[in-house]
C-alpha cells in the first residue's frame, strides 16, 4: 500500500508541471442542463470477422432523445470511444450532444464510440496482440472499411443511419486523430467531417507524409478541425506541435475548410475537452442548410 | 534508467485520459543501444553466415552454409570453434528446452536436432526449410520460402502446413508464445498470426508496418528475427536491424556493421545482452541494454 501511495505521489509530483499548462475549464455545454432531453448510451461488444479478424472490442452507442426512427440520423464515430463517451472526464460527448442537439446546433446524431481492438491469446500466460496502433496509425483504407463493412451495418440494424457524407463525422485523440483523418482521406465520399485532438500526424507508421500529400493532391471535400497544444509530445515519432502546424499549413495551402486551434497543453484531452462544444458547433455549422455546408470556394 | 523522469509524466497524463486503452510506451533506440558500444568482429573468413542461436549458458552457435559447418562462440572467452561439419547447408538454428540444437538441414531437405557432440537426429524429412523457431513445448515452426509455406512440427514429429501463399523467410515467437511473426519477402511488412493450441495459425495481420526501405527498393530484404524480454522485435533487413515495439511500431534502425549482407540476429552471452548478427562472411556482436527472450527456460515437459 505504501508503495502505491508513493508511486501515486511520485506520478502527481512529476506530472504537476505538465498539467499546470492544461488548466482548461468546462463550460455549461459540457454539463447536464435542466430541461434538456438526455439521450441514452448502451454498451456492446464486437468481434471482427473480416477486416481486423479476431479482434474484440467494446463499443457504445449514444442515441439522442430526439431520434424517432423515422428520418435517418447523422453519425459521428469516435476512436478510443471509452474515453469520449465518459461524461465525467474530459470530453463528455453524450452531454455535449444533448445540449447542442437540443438547440439545433448539430443534427440529431447517433454517436458510435469504438475502443481499439485486441486479439486475446489462445493460451494462458501469453500476451494479447494490441491492435490500437495498427488500426489507427496505418495509412490505408482498412479502418474505413471496418466502419463501412462491419460497424455501420451492425449499428444500422438497430437505428436508421444516414449515408450522406456531409452528415457523417469522425473524431479521435492522438493516434485516433490521425485515424479520423485517414478515414475521410480514404473515403471522402463516406465521411466529410473530421475532429482531431492532439492528432499523431507523426512518423508512427508514416503519417508524417500527410501535409505533403495534401499539398499535391486535388483537394478533397473534407471539413477538419485540428486541436493541438504547444507542450505536446516530441519523441522518436516526431514533434506533435510541429506536425499539426504542418497539417494546418497544408490545409490552408490547398484551401480546405479547416480550423486549427493551438493551445498550451500537453498530450491529453483537457483542452480538446474544454472546447468540445465550440469544436462541434464549428464542425456541424450549416448542417440544416441555413448557412453554407460546403467547403469554402475561393 | 534515464527515461524515468519522462515516462511517469507521460504515463500520468495517459492514465488520466485514456485509462484502459492506454497508449504503449515509446521505445526509442536509446533504450537498446549503449553509448560507445559499437559492433565488434567475432569472426570472419566464412562464406555465408546464418542461424545465430543461443544456448542456456549464452554460447552462440552459427552456421556457415556453403562450407557446411556450424561454429560455436564461447559465452565467456568469445573464442570461435567448429561444432559440427558436413552439415548439408544447415541454415536456421535454435535451441530447444531439451538442450538440442534444432536446425534446417536444407541440403538433405530435413529438419534435424544436433546433440552436444555434433551428431544429429532427423525430426522431419521431405521438407524444404530455411528458418525455424522452437516453442517451449518443442513444437517447431519452419519456413519454406520456395513453397511459400510455414510448417509446424509437433513434439510427436508430425509435420503439417499451417500457412501458405506468403513469401516467408524468418520466423519467431513472441515472449509468451501467443503470437508468431513471419517475414514477407515481397512487401514492407511482417506477418503476425495467433498460435492456436494445436499449432494452427489464425488471425493473420500485417502488424509490423511499414519496414524501412532503401531508396529505390520496393522490398526491405527482411530475414532473421529475434525478440527481447520487453517484447521488442528485431529483424535484419538491407537497411540494418529494424527494431519494433510490442504494438508493431518501428522504433529505429540499428546500422549494419559493414556494407555486406545482413542475414540474422540473436542475443547471446551469459546475460543474453549481446546482439549477434550474421553478416555475409562475418559475424559481429555489440553490447546492448536489453536481454534476449528465449523459450527454453520454462519448466520441462518431456518429449513423447
Amino acid at each position: 500500500m505504501i508503495t502505491r501511495i508513493t508511486l501515486l505521489t511520485l506520478l502527481l509530483t512529476i506530472a504537476a508541471p505538465a498539467l499546470s499548462q492544461d488548466n482548461y475549464k468546462h463550460g455549461p455545454d459540457s454539463m447536464v442542463q435542466e430541461g434538456v432531453p438526455q439521450g441514452t448510451v448502451t454498451q456492446h461488444k464486437w468481434t471482427s470477422k473480416t477486416v481486423f479478424p479476431g479482434t474484440v472490442r467494446d463499443y457504445w452507442i449514444y442515441v439522442p432523445k430526439q431520434y424517432d426512427g423515422k428520418a435517418p440520423a447523422a453519425v459521428m464515430v469516435f476512436q478510443d470511444g471509452g474515453s469520449y463517451v465518459n461524461t465525467k472526464r474530459s470530453f463528455r460527448v453524450p452531454t455535449v450532444f444533448d445540449n447542442l442537439i437540443h438547440r439545433g446546433e448539430m443534427p440529431v446524431t447517433i454517436g458510435i464510440f469504438l475502443n481499439p481492438g485486441s486479439i486475446p491469446p489462445s493460451k494462458p500466460g501469453a500476451r494479447a496482440r494490441r491492435n490500437r496502433s495498427f488500426e489507427y496509425d496505418t495509412l490505408s483504407g482498412q479502418y474505413a472499411r471496418f466502419l463501412l463493412e462491419e460497424i455501420l451495418p451492425e449499428v444500422g440494424k438497430r437505428y436508421k443511419l444516414t449515408d450522406n457524407p456531409a452528415h457523417r463525422a469522425i473524431c479521435g485523440i492522438s493516434s485516433g486523430g490521425i485515424c479520423a483523418w485517414t478515414v475521410a482521406w480514404e473515403h471522402p465520399d463516406q465521411f466529410s467531417k473530421v475532429l482531431s485532438h492532439v492528432g499523431s500526424f507523426t512518423n508512427i507508421r508514416g503519417g508524417h507524409v500527410y501535409p505533403a500529400l495534401i499539398r499535391k493532391t486535388e483537394p478533397k471535400p473534407i471539413r477538419v478541425f485540428l486541436q493541438e497544444g504547444s507542450n505536446d509530445l516530441d519523441n522518436l515519432h516526431g514533434s506533435w506541435p510541429l506536425s499539426n502546424r504542418q497539417m494546418a499549413a497544408a490545409l490552408k495551402f490547398s484551401k480546405y475548410d479547416y480550423k486549427f486551434v493551438m493551445g498550451t497543453g500537453g498530450h491529453n484531452g483537457r483542452h480538446g475537452g474544454a472546447i468540445m462544444p465550440e469544436s462541434l458547433k464549428w464542425l456541424w455549422r450549416g448542417w440544416n442548410g441555413k448557412t453554407s455546408d460546403s467547403p469554402k470556394k475561393k | 534508467m534515464t527515461g524515468l523522469s519522462k515516462f511517469p509524466r507521460l504515463a500520468a497524463a495517459w492514465l488520466l485520459l485514456i485509462g484502459s486503452s492506454a497508449m504503449a510506451q515509446d521505445m526509442p533506440l536509446t533504450q537498446v543501444l549503449l553509448p560507445g558500444e559499437g559492433w565488434q568482429l567475432v569472426g570472419s573468413g566464412y562464406k555465408f553466415t546464418e542461424g545465430p542461436a543461443v544456448d542456456a549458458k549464452g554460447n552462440v552457435f552459427f552456421t556457415d552454409i556453403p562450407n557446411d559447418r556450424i561454429h560455436r562462440v564461447d559465452a565467456t572467452t568469445g573464442k570461435v570453434t567448429v561444432f559440427a561439419e558436413k552439415t548439408a547447408r544447415t541454415n536456421g538454428l535454435m535451441f530447444g528446452r531439451d538442450g538440442l540444437l534444432y536446425g534446417c538441414r536444407n541440403g538433405d531437405k530435413q529438419v534435424v536436432a544436433y546433440a552436444p557432440d555434433g551428431s544429429h537426429t532427423v525430426i522431419a524429412s521431405d521438407i524444404s526449410c530455411n528458418d525455424l523457431v522452437v516453442g517451449s513445448d518443442l513444437r517447431l515452426f519452419v519456413t519454406d520460402p520456395g513453397g511459400g509455406k510455414v510448417w509446424t512440427i509437433d513434439a510427436k514429429r508430425k509435420k503439417r502446413v499451417v500457412a501458405e501463399g506468403i513469401g516467408p523467410n524468418g520466423v519467431i515467437l513472441w515472449p509468451g508464445e501467443g503470437t508468431l511473426v513471419v517475414t514477407e519477402r515481397n512487401d514492407a511488412h511482417l506477418w503476425t498470426y495467433r498460435v492456436e493450441p494445436d499449432g494452427s495459425l489464425s488471425h493473420r495481420e500485417r502488424y509490423y508496418l511499414p519496414l524501412r526501405l532503401l531508396p529505390g527498393r520496393d522490398r526491405p530484404g527482411s530475414d532473421g528475427m529475434t525478440v527481447d524480454t520487453n517484447g521488442r522485435l528485431y529483424v535484419t533487413t538491407s537497411a540494418g536491424v529494424q527494431m519494433f515495439d510490442p504494438t508493431g511500431r518501428m522504433g529505429g534502425v540499428i546500422a549494419k556493421p559493414h556494407r555486406g549482407s545482413l542475414a540474422n540476429v540473436a542475443f547471446g552471452g551469459p546475460k543474453r545482452n549481446l546482439m549477434y548478427v550474421t553478416a555475409g562472411d562475418r559475424v559481429y556482436r555489440r553490447k546492448t541494454r536489453v536481454q534476449g527472450a528465449v523459450h527454453f527456460l520454462k519448466p520441462a515437459v518431456p518429449r513423447r
